[in-house]
């Protein structure tokens, strides 16, 4: 959503539609902000392990015995785990992002969290999405950033490839559209050739006989849906692959944020896209494993699909997950919500390695759980000023120190 | 203030604002006290409210029949059956877990089944209740005093007993009500106070009381939390009977110190000196404006409110008379002001068309919007104003419309079959009984054209052959017009 024009609208009394444009001219005739790298072009694709996704099993300490102790039925044997180094190693069903990680293109960064974990879904991945463990924010930090980031005007400058806006890319000035698929994209009443004519002008009405302060903004919301839905698939019409996307929700996704990172004038800069349920409370092995796979697999076809267009170089890839899991297994196979645990940075502008600190495994340091060693809002802030080249502050409501996990 | 509110422009008369209006008393002024006193209404009703004064059409809205008249519906109670599972599957009986989970999940399924069952109950209540401001207060205090189902342990009977207790108190107390909430076993629950004890005080209830419930941040210290959580604790919940249970073992009877007082306080307590504040009164005085009047208020109506609900101790009926009677009520800056959540729009929806029935469609709308009813996006509640208006929610919007004018549903329409077969008079019709005629000239044309197939010379005009399509498309472009989104 945005909120930039009603101000105009509100002072103006009637309707009229208040444009952005001349707003946007301005902010684009500001100088660059010195000091920080240029971010033109550059993509932000942020995925959600949502439901909480076991660190322990996904970046496994095979190299603690202590792992081996507190989960006799649930740990991965340390043969089969694909070794990063003594200490830990991907899950095995990671093979594909385990040779991405050999080519230098995965960063992980262990131990990420935030002070006072909040153990409940929803309030911890509103925690995520805002970046605000303290305060409720009803925007989100991409929403911030697309807000702050002085884009030229477009429908699709951030862009969630889910059936509903998530927190994370709500903004005051920008209106974000969610887009399950393309093809349900739309209004109903569009398939109908004279209901759309009529529609759009409807919506474009002229002066009203009441003024409202929403008038205009619903307006011009309700114009962007309308276009936006009408203009998408003919942009991305033209692009042609060979790449082969696992047959999974994620990879169609990836396939089609692929498809409009590759196609000229979509001009799409931040992507999200959620995957799982990782909500493994129950006999876990089986649905962890599925979902890493499925995340693997499509992570290659993406980047070999981003490569073959010469897009890879700037397309940066983020996972994250509301919290991670207890430390020890639970009775019935599975595990319950925890805190820290990794995440994932891949491709453009990463310096593949390990980053953060290795879990500690003791049990009765936390109360079962691990302890953050990393604040989520230090990789955000890596990843605002080395990859889309913005001051990370005001966005983050704080200064957080920057990694090396991106070279930028 | 909440980010995404905006007030009207123009300037506020503050010496009149909530004295009685005694303006022009139209079928457009009582469609608007009935968006705002309910959910909307059909055309019918809109012109009986005309048909009577404004005095008598707000005395009307302000009877609150009791609350058990609302009836009830199904209501899952899974809890024996659960213990009867685990008796019959654990490891006391034949130790099959595949067959617990799938007995449990079974289980599961069934209470969510029942809270469907309430959403649709309630929003058909709605659509048909004679009160309808009992209704409308019962649903913004559900907003207001957030409680999700089915989590934690909060059953579908306690979810339905504490819409019932918002019902009661629709137009009641809001110093009692804030004390019964305090003691409702799905707020306990929800928001952990359940399990406070003077061990481990949990402060998640006496912080959300005092920052979204009654305060507003700013208004108290992170001390008197910490000292109202100690003062909660034993407000616990009987998990048998489902009903409040004050555990006194765990209650911390030390003395406490809060909001400058000092005293072995109890919840009691607290709630007595929570509404002793001044800023209690300016907070409920702001929240009764933008549910009511307008958004992002003057500092100076809110504290004129808020005098009103100090003078009547905290009593909403004798402030919600004067608030609906007032000039500021049914100026022109509060008319369409508002943005409809996705609640008032569905039923609103159903009610200007004149059906009678809310049918199963409206759940998944209502999911699509972002407004599940039992089940706020967080404890802050549904946000508010422009934070409903993007993309994918017009969408949203705009599909349940078409999806609704187009079902077998609107043979019941009280109304549609009445539509002229002219387009100018089809037109019109539309636009007075769905906008309350508020379209610009341009639209009017636009509308007309549509109907009278002129945007397309091949489809020819209005007749008895393309009527019901025509009328139902006319239908659905009125209510996809930006003005439709506004209550």
């Amino acid at each position: 959503m945005k909120r930039g024009n009603f101000l105009l609208g509100a002072v103006s009394g009637l309707a009229v539609v208040a444009s952005t444009e001349h707003l946007f001219a301005r902010a684009l005739a500001q100088a660059p902000l010195p000091g920080l790298p240029g971010g033109e072009n550059r993509v932000l694709v942020l995925i959600n392990l949502q439901g909480g996704n076991d660190g322990l099993n996904c970046i496994v300490p095979h190299g603690d015995a202590a792992y081996y102790q507190v989960r006799p039925n649930l740990a991965i044997p340390r043969n089969d785990v694909l070794g990063l180094d003594a200490h830990v190693g991907m899950n095995p069903q990671m093979r594909s992002l385990k040779a991405m990680y050999d080519a230098g293109l995965v960063a992980v960064v262990q131990g990420v969290g935030y002070p006072k974990p909040n153990h409940s879904h929803f309030r911890s991945t509103e925690i995520w999405q805002t970046a605000a463990p303290d305060t409720y924010e009803h925007t989100g930090w991409l929403g911030r950033y697309l807000d702050d980031a002085q884009l030229p005007k477009g429908l699709f400058n951030g862009v969630s490839l889910s059936p509903v806006l998530p927190e994370v890319l709500v903004a005051e000035r920008n209106d974000v559209p969610a887009i399950a698929q393309l093809a349900g994209y739309g209004l109903y009443s569009d398939r109908n050739a004279v209901t759309r004519t009529a529609l759009t002008r409807l919506v474009h009405d002229g002066r009203m006989p009441f003024s409202s302060p929403y008038l205009s903004h619903i307006a011009e919301v309700e114009s962007d849906a309308q276009r936006g839905s009408q203009e998408l698939p003919a942009l991305v019409r033209g692009y042609k692959t060979d790449a082969s996307y696992p047959a999974t929700p994620l990879g169609r996704s990836l396939a089609l944020a692929a498809q409009m990172i590759g196609s000229a004038n979509v001009g799409t800069r931040v992507i999200y896209i959620p995957h799982g349920s990782f909500d493994t409370h129950v006999s876990q092995k089986g649905t962890q494993d599925r979902l890493l796979g499925q995340f693997s697999d499509a992570m290659k076809a993406f980047y070999e699909d981003l490569a073959a267009h010469g897009n890879d170089k700037r397309v940066l890839t983020m996972t994250f997950s509301e919290f991670g899991r207890r430390i020890a297994q639970n009775a019935s196979a599975g595990t319950d919500h925890g805190e820290a645990s990794p995440l994932f940075l891949i491709g453009g502008g990463v310096k593949g390695g390990l980053y953060g600190n290795y879990p500690n495994l003791d049990i009765n340091a936390n109360m079962g759980n691990l302890a953050y060693t990393t604040d989520f809002r230090s990789v955000y802030a890596t990843v605002l000023e080395r990859w889309l080249g913005r001051p990370s502050e005001a966005i983050l409501r704080g200064r957080y120190p920057t990694m090396g996990a991106i070279s930028g | 203030m909440v980010s995404g509110l905006l007030r009207p422009a123009g300037h506020l008369d503050l010496t009149s604002a909530l004295a009685p209006y005694g303006g022009p008393w139209n079928e457009r002024q009582a469609a608007h006290l009935l968006r705002r006193a309910g959910f909307g209404a059909s055309p019918a009703m809109i012109r009986d409210a005309a048909a009577l004064s404004m005095n008598d059409a707000v005395t009307t809205l302000l009877r609150m029949p009791p609350a058990d008249q609302a009836g009830r519906p199904e209501i899952a109670d899974v809890r024996e059956a659960i213990v009867q599972a685990r008796m019959q599957y654990g490891k006391n009986g034949s130790n099959d877990p595949v067959a617990l989970k799938a007995a449990i999940q079974g289980l599961r399924r069934q209470e969510f089944r029942s809270i469907l069952g309430m959403q649709l109950w309630w929003l058909n209540r709605m659509l048909n209740t004679p009160a309808p401001l009992q209704e409308k207060m019962t649903f913004l205090l559900s907003g207001h005093f957030t409680t999700a189902a089915l989590q934690k342990g909060v059953t579908p009977e306690m979810v339905f007993n504490q819409n019932q207790l918002f019902r009661r108190y629709a137009l009641g107390n809001l110093h009692d009500l804030t004390l019964a909430v305090s003691r409702d076993p799905a707020m306990l629950i929800y928001l952990d106070n359940a399990r406070s004890a003077k061990q481990h005080p949990n402060e998640n209830y006496a912080r959300e009381l005092m920052e979204l419930f009654t305060l507003g941040i700013g208004n108290y210290s992170e001390e008197d939390v910490r000292q109202s959580a100690r003062a909660f604790t034993g407000w616990s919940v009987d998990y048998r009977s489902g009903q409040f249970l004050y555990r006194r073992f765990i209650h911390d009877n030390g003395s406490k110190m809060f909001l400058g007082q000092t005293g072995n306080f109890d919840g009691t307590d607290i709630v007595r000196i929570i509404y002793d504040q001044p800023a209690c009164a300016r907070q409920w005085a702001s929240t009764l404006l933008n549910s009511f009047v307008y958004n992002n208020p003057e500092p100076q109506l809110i504290d004129a409110l808020a005098a009103e609900l100090r003078r009547h101790r905290y009593e909403l009926a004798p402030v919600m008379s004067t608030l609906l009677r007032s000039n500021v009520f049914h100026s022109s800056r509060a008319y369409r002001s508002l943005v409809k959540s996705p609640v008032e729009f569905v039923v609103g929806s159903y009610a200007a068309l004149g059906l009678s029935t809310i049918d199963m469609r409206a759940l998944g709308a209502l999911r699509q919007m972002g407004q599940v009813l039992f089940y706020p996006p967080n404890v802050a509640g549904w946000p508010p104003g422009s934070n409903w208006v993007t993309s994918e929610m017009l969408i949203a919007r705009e599909n349940f419309l078409a999806g609704l004018v187009n079902s077998p549903l609107m043979r019941q329409s009280t109304w549609m079959g009445q539509i002229p077969m002219r387009a100018d008079g089809a037109t019109k019709m539309l636009v007075d009984e769905l906008l309350g005629g508020d379209a610009s000239a341009l639209s009017y044309a636009q509308l007309s054209q549509y109907l009278d197939g002129a945007s397309k010379a091949a489809l020819g005009g209005l007749s008895p052959e393309n009527y019901e399509t025509r009328v139902r498309g006319g239908a659905y472009l009125t209510m996809a017009m930006p003005a439709y989104q506004l209550a």
